[in-house]
């Protein structure tokens, strides 16, 4: 079977830390940021929900879906973006000119505008990584060990595993694009 | 991804002061740059790890605004003007400056003021070998919030820290404790490594995992419960926990009896343990138990003693009472419900955690210096520990294990045996010192990696009446921070990249930080900076073997720990320490309190009535806040963007969390008129600053917090240290040395009058000191 990469994001662990931000940006020398780190339900970071002390908090790391049916490859007239055999979907920087297209019809908000150069950038999936069998830069610097790289079409795989035993779910399945990043929610607490 | 051509790779570690999470870091050189840094390999790939500081130290390493060459104050102190010098002429005027005032006043006169070495040694070690030498002052920055757990620890468990004993093996994920209680501390982003990846460990495998904290943190939302207590009360919470353990009979007797000092008799009359003499056994000083089987007074060696640990008993006239009775009387002031007014934890919470911990198969405390930051904060810790050792919850026993890193600074730090050391301060003890000569003068202070002005309580006080006091202020910094703009003499130093040092954690492994680059433009490392002046004052055969020779010594100086680690083989990578095989029997671990056992009950404390962990007021925070001119309590949370005032200025992190803002519930907010993102003025009597809001539920109703570190020019006005007080805890001053009392603080919040401010840049850089950077040819910042 063709492989699908893909991540799995466990927001049990996910501490909102933002180094996957950080370390994303660093590694692939963007002037945006490709992962941003929500807070949930919140109307600005780090801030929880409910009334104090009975509160919640829970963070939602987002990035390109590497979706199977990608709207924004069909939407680029210069076929700038294309969706790789074993699953990322790269944006071609030297073939954008910046029209945005793309980022009219991502319904995740993936794609950002480098206002410097006018051009769309967007995740990669770390293709100069993964094809030297490395994982992406940010799964390496994930500080909650929350983030989980993998073929999601290989039963072994340890992405799939998670998939196999914990409740997944992924943003806006209804838009129909279907991603390939995944998330775990994270368990609500016990009490005493 | 960045680098072009051939890139050569440097295994080193990340010394930021973060705890001791001391991440491996595997450095991308091209030329003579560093062009990348990511996680390096450990034996344990568990150990394999990274923080968001440590992914952006380039930006420290490459910031423009380094400092690049020596310089002196041509202005005023403070006023931030400077001209550049030679190192050569630096180190002499210093020399000659500490040589004056040592005639003058005596080498004491010269403190060194050095911050938390972070997981660094040898940095450390080489300014105290030359205080050591000279005979000068060492002033100690543990007070600088870091002392109280110390205070508490030292009472309670004979040692500096209570990690081991609250933790055991936690941090090798050997065990599977059945409840996590995080205590006063947020290490998802203090220690979000070593530690909150262990917590949640812990969780995955089932522990239940419980917060106590005023702020509802990053730490408190992976909980399974939550107790939002009110600062400086945690003494309180934990005797209503003592309480209900009492009451329900589930302490752990056997426990008690074999490793505290529950049995021991205690006078009622003068507080003080009764000892053999008391009942006839000759100059015995040996500690008293109360037989039930004979129904008498025995000494704690006898064989054959059934201990009684409750009750009153009579001791040829002596009314006394075992240390547990003792704890028990005092526990039985604190009915959940009082308890529940105090600490404003509900009733019913505190009881169920109280019946969780003491019939839990194991619990595992995880606490850290925040909230022994209030006046009282040693007891918050002891009366913390007191409920873990009543539950049979502390680690008294040793069975086999790695052996806990211990350097031997011996050799190092005392490098002459046959002269007298350096003399000892703590750094609120420096306040006096300088202001009012007690209890001797201090002239000249050198800072090294301690931001002093901006870190330290009282700011204004410092500024005023501590700087301007002083005849000579050095600081070896990497930035112009608030601090270095009041140096007379203002030294390069290096960043990690630039130097080598010895790293002895994470446990169980020793590191090496290895220089990856020479030094950028003019700066040096701490030891050669210490070198070059200890030339200067005729030491110079001290310190010629420069870093690598310190490295050495401390390897080489006989701790059983560091057993067969070399400079050599550390280059290679991380190694482990002793490792103690796993033995059948379970070694009683001798604390080194004055009984050898956990002294929940304190004999020294008792003249100012803290034998036990009694609960007292916080000295500022206002627990009844009705009608007070201050109604607020003003705590300071860590910021995972920052390692106290390092990283303030990176842009890189900066971009995503762009300035101070402080957290104000939206009650609080509301009785103020006061909206989110309004500029508000913060004040009390000492001082104020002007930032933003954040309001939020995640701050306690009468607490407002503001994270720490936050350089002052990065405010309106201010800053968090224009608030705080330097108040000294005198029993602090016996125990270790006295505290800075950051989260007892109280303040008011108003709407600052000029809301129309200009928009604020993205990101606000303090104000940059007036000197001219002559070009350094191939040495720009980073892009
Ligand atoms: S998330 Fe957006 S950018 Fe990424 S593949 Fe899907 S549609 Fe394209
Ligand atoms: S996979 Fe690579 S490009 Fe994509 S978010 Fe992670 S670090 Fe950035
Ligand atoms: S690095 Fe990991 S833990 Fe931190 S925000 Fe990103 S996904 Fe969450």
């Amino acid at each position: 079977m063709k492989k699908r990469l893909g991540l799995v994001i466990d927001q049990e662990r996910c501490l909102g830390c933002e180094a996957c931000t950080v370390a994303c940006k660093i590694e692939n020398a963007t002037k945006e940021h490709w992962i941003r780190v929500e807070t949930q339900n919140a109307a600005q970071k780090d801030t929880p929900e409910g009334r104090f002390p009975d509160l919640k908090m829970s963070f939602l790391p987002r990035l390109c879906n590497h979706c199977a049916q990608p709207p924004c490859v069909d939407a680029c007239p210069l076929e700038a973006l294309g969706k790789r055999e074993d699953g990322p979907v790269v944006l071609d920087q030297q073939r954008c000119d910046g029209c945005q297209a793309c980022m009219e019809v991502c319904p995740y908000d993936a794609i950002r505008y480098n206002n410097h150069e006018e051009k769309a950038e967007k995740c990669n999936l770390c293709i100069h990584r993964i094809d030297k069998g490395l994982e992406p830069f940010c799964v390496i610097c994930c500080e909650g060990q929350a983030m989980h790289f993998g073929d999601l079409n290989d039963n072994t795989s340890a992405v799939s595993r998670i998939l196999d035993t914990r409740e997944t779910f992924q943003l806006n399945p209804e838009a129909g694009t279907e991603p390939s990043l995944y998330y775990c929610s994270p368990k609500p607490p016990r009490g005493l | 991804m960045a680098e072009r051509g051939k890139t050569s790779l440097v295994r080193t570690v990340c010394p930021a002061h973060c705890g001791i999470d001391a991440c491996g870091i595997l450095a991308h050189v091209n030329g003579d740059r560093v062009v990348k840094v990511e996680p390096a390999d450990f034996p344990d790939p568990k150990h394999k790890r990274i923080c968001l500081r440590g992914l952006s130290s380039l930006d420290i390493t490459y910031h423009p605004d380094r400092l690049k060459y020596p310089m002196r104050r041509r202005g005023e102190r403070g006023e931030g003007k400077f001209e550049r010098i030679s190192w050569g002429e630096a180190l002499d005027t210093i020399a000659e400056r500490f040589k004056g005032l040592a005639d003058r006043y005596g080498w004491r006169s010269i403190g060194w003021t050095l911050g938390g070495p972070g997981a660094g040694t040898t940095k450390f070690g080489a300014y105290l070998r030359l205080a050591s030498l000279t005979q000068s002052t060492r002033v100690s920055a543990w007070g600088y919030g870091d002392s109280a757990l110390p205070c508490g620890s030292r009472a309670l468990f004979g040692a500096q820290f209570p990690y081991q004993f609250l933790m055991g093996k936690f941090l090798t994920g050997k065990v599977k404790p059945e409840m996590v209680v995080v205590w006063g501390s947020n290490p998802a982003e203090s220690q979000p490594l070593n530690m909150m990846r262990r917590i949640m460990d812990a969780k995955e495998r089932g522990a239940h995992v419980v917060v106590i904290d005023p702020r509802f943190t990053v730490t408190a939302s992976k909980a399974d419960q939550y107790l939002g207590v009110r600062p400086g009360t945690d003494a309180a919470l934990a005797l209503g926990m003592i309480n209900v353990i009492f009451r329900e009979g589930l302490q752990d007797d056997g426990f008690i009896q074999r490793h505290t000092v529950g049995p021991y008799l205690g006078r009622t009359d003068t507080g003080e343990y009764v000892r053999g003499r008391d009942i006839g056994a000759e100059g015995s000083e040996e500690y008293v138990i109360w037989d039930g089987a004979s129904d008498s007074p025995r000494v704690c060696s006898d064989v054959g003693i059934t201990p009684l640990m409750s009750g009153t008993h009579t001791v040829k006239g002596l009314t006394c009472k075992p240390a547990l009775q003792l704890l028990m009387d005092l526990a039985q002031e604190y009915p959940p419900e009082r308890t529940a007014e105090i600490t404003g934890v509900r009733t019913h919470i505190i009881t169920r955690l109280a019946q969780r911990i003491g019939t839990a198969n194991s619990v595992t405390f995880v606490t850290n210096m925040g909230f022994t930051r209030t006046y009282h904060g040693d007891i918050s810790l002891r009366a913390l520990g007191t409920v873990a050792a009543l539950t049979g919850n502390v680690t008294a026993t040793f069975s086999g294990g790695y052996l806990p890193a211990v350097l031997n600074w011996r050799p190092f730090l005392h490098a002459d045996p046959d002269r007298p050391s350096y003399s000892r301060l703590g750094i609120l003890q420096l306040y006096d010192a300088v202001i009012s000569d007690k209890p001797y003068p201090i002239k000249a202070v050198w800072f090294s990696f301690i931001n002093f002005l901006n870190q330290c309580a009282h700011s204004t006080k410092i500024a005023n009446e501590i700087f301007t006091k002083l005849d000579l202020i050095v600081a070896a910094e990497l930035f112009m921070t608030p601090t270095a703009r009041y140096a007379d003499i203002l030294l390069p130093a290096c960043s990690y990249l630039e130097f080598s040092d010895l790293i002895p954690f994470p446990y169980p492994y020793v590191q090496l930080q290895q220089k990856v680059i020479e030094p950028l433009y003019e700066s040096r490392s701490d030891v050669d900076i210490a070198s070059g002046l200890a030339g200067r004052l005729g030491l110079g055969e001290y310190f010629d073997k420069g870093e690598e020779g310190f490295i050495d010594l401390i390897l080489d100086s006989g701790d059983p720990s560091m057993e067969g680690i070399t400079r050599e083989r550390l280059r290679e990578g991380p190694m482990r320490l002793r490792l103690i095989p796993d033995m059948d029997q379970q070694l009683d671990i001798p604390f080194s309190t004055p009984s050898r056992k956990i002294e929940f009950y304190c004999e020294r404390l008792r003249e100012v009535g803290q034998a036990l962990p009694v609960y007292l007021e916080p000295l500022e925070a206002p627990l009844k806040p009705e009608g007070k001119k201050y109604p607020l309590t003003f705590i300071q949370g860590h910021s995972r963007f920052r390692t106290h005032s390092m990283f303030a200025n990176v842009p890189s992190l900066l971009e995503l969390n762009p300035e101070p803002v402080v957290e104000i519930n939206p009650r609080d907010a509301a009785e103020r008129d006061i909206s989110d993102n309004d500029l508000v003025t913060v004040f009390n009597d000492r001082g104020k600053t002007t930032l933003r809001t954040r309001v939020m539920e995640g701050v306690r109703p009468r607490v407002v917090n503001i994270t720490e570190g936050w350089w002052i020019g990065q405010f309106k006005e201010g800053s968090v240290n224009h608030l705080t007080h330097d108040v000294i805890n005198p029993v602090q001053e016996t125990l270790y040395e006295p505290n800075m009392h950051m989260n007892d603080v109280a303040v008011e919040v108003v709407k600052a009058d000029n809301q129309d401010s200009p928009q604020r840049p993205r990101y606000h850089l303090p104000e940059l000191p007036q000197y001219h950077l002559p070009e350094l040819r191939g040495r720009r910042g980073r892009r």
